[in-house]
């Protein structure tokens, strides 16, 4: 069985607005690395919100790990944040992830609320401190942080609650060559331990040097 | 190198929490405001510049709130009413909707003082028929005019341009804000997997960056528009 299965959905933001998915299908297996290719405006980022549980197509269905994703499943709050623990989003903007008063608050937000004892939860921060070299701004605001550091931030926010998929929304743009290297080299590692990964790029490089395969989308 | 952890899967069953209220609240208003889009004016009702329909806004304002007399009342309802019936069904509805909901609205806050001095209720009567009448005429100026037409009738109203300016700024940011105020809450929601101790504590936070955010998105705008030429002397954009 597929551990994301997308069955013919179709979806536009209102009633009289055009169609941004149209019957569109898509399955991937427990592991696999999926790039998601297309012009913007192809419904890339519509396509992770659905995935993500924000937005819900008006047909077809979404299945994850056999389990159909709609907004009455979601509303059961059980069910609701064992799925956002499943699945990790990493936003286009970095910007609108990041809420809290330090870069350290910031990464242990998730962990924390997952009641790991205080010993676990230091460890599990510095680590993903460690992962991105964030140790000497763990004391500052995100908010202050450069355009590349945010998008670290975020990603070691996502990280430290360990999901088995993650859903990347063009996680290397806007970043330098050093820093999108060694974030390639990190998303390797990670398709190594066996997650599963959605990652939408426009670089056909980061297609080739990443994903098992690439799915384009096109613009209504 | 990844650490441990990360190689293999937590075993976590989600405890209970409640109290998701604030979030909820905020997330709904973010919502709302993300929806308000500036009118754009139709070609109908546009045969008249923008200057002169604001100022005879302005004028039927005024009469509407001193004009004691019923049969002028009736007449500029009349005057209001005759010109909505040559709109297309939809947009009619659309103008009428939001007027109704107040005039019901004010109504429903009069009821008592009808109901304990019911002299005085058709007094009360014409304050509801005022407030719909009010609330009808600007929703007919705002559907027939640009809000760029409006900016700049403002200023030939010699509004000062400070006034304009920064009336321009807040409608046109305050869609992006409710966007922000949405995204961030998405944001805060997938990543809150178990029992959130300090929600309001992140809603605070959530709050300060869109405070933040308003506060960088006015002083960019404003220095682009500068670069662009924009020498305090506001012309409508």
């Amino acid at each position: 069985m597929k551990l994301i299965e997308l069955d013919k959905i179709t979806f536009a933001y209102a009633p009289d607005e055009a169609l941004v998915l149209r019957e569109f299908s898509l399955s991937v297996g427990e592991g696999e690395c999926v790039a998601l290719l297309g012009d913007n405006g192809a419904g890339k980022t519509t396509l992770f919100r659905i995935l993500n549980g924000l937005s819900f197509p008006q047909q077809g269905s979404y299945r994850f790990d056999g389990v159909e994703i709609t907004a009455a499943y979601l509303k059961k709050q059980a069910d609701q944040k064992r799925f956002h623990k499943r699945v990790g989003y990493l936003f286009q903007n970095p910007d609108v992830m990041l809420f809290n008063g330090t870069v350290y608050d910031e990464i242990a937000f998730g962990p924390r609320q997952m009641g790991l004892p205080n010993a676990e939860l230091e460890a599990r921060v510095g680590d993903c401190l460690d992962l991105f070299d964030l140790r000497p701004l763990a004391g500052k605001a995100p908010y202050h942080l450069s355009g590349g550091q945010k998008k670290q931030v975020a990603l070691a926010a996502v990280l430290a609650l360990n999901p088995e998929v993650l859903i990347l929304d063009e996680p290397l743009a806007g970043l330098d060559r050093k820093t999108q290297e060694k974030l390639l080299r990190l998303l390797r590692e990670l398709k190594a331990a066996g997650k599963t990964i959605l990652i939408a790029t426009h670089d056909p490089e980061v297609s080739s040097a990443l994903a098992d395969r690439s799915v384009v989308l096109e613009k209504e | 190198m990844i650490p441990n952890w990360m190689r293999s899967t937590d075993r976590y069953v989600p405890p209970r929490d409640g109290g998701t209220f604030a979030i909820r609240t905020i997330q709904s208003l973010g919502g709302v405001m993300s929806r308000l889009q500036v009118q754009r004016g139709q070609q109908q009702g546009r045969a008249l510049p923008a200057f002169w329909k604001l100022l005879l806004l302005l004028v039927m304002l005024v009469a509407v709130s001193v004009l004691q007399n019923r049969l002028a009342l009736m007449a500029v309802t009349a005057l209001v009413l005759g010109t909505l019936s040559f709109w297309p069904a939809k947009r009619l509805w659309q103008t009428l909707k939001s007027a109704l909901a107040a005039a019901g609205l004010t109504l429903l806050l009069l009821l008592p003082a009808m109901l304990l001095h019911p002299a005085g209720a058709s007094n009360q009567l014409v304050i509801v028929w005022k407030v719909f009448l009010s609330l009808t005429m600007l929703n007919m100026f705002n559907r027939t005019t640009q809000w760029n037409e409006i900016t700049t009738a403002l200023r030939r109203l010699h509004v000062p341009g400070i006034f304009v300016f920064t009336l321009d700024l807040t409608l046109k940011y305050i869609v992006l804000l409710g966007t922000l105020i949405c995204d961030l809450l998405s944001a805060l929601q997938l990543r809150a997997v178990g029992r959130h101790e300090r929600k309001y504590q992140s809603v605070g936070g959530v709050m300060g960056v869109t405070f933040l955010r308003s506060a960088e998105l006015s002083r960019e705008t404003y220095e682009a528009m500068v670069c662009r030429g924009f020498t305090d002397d506001y012309k409508g954009l």
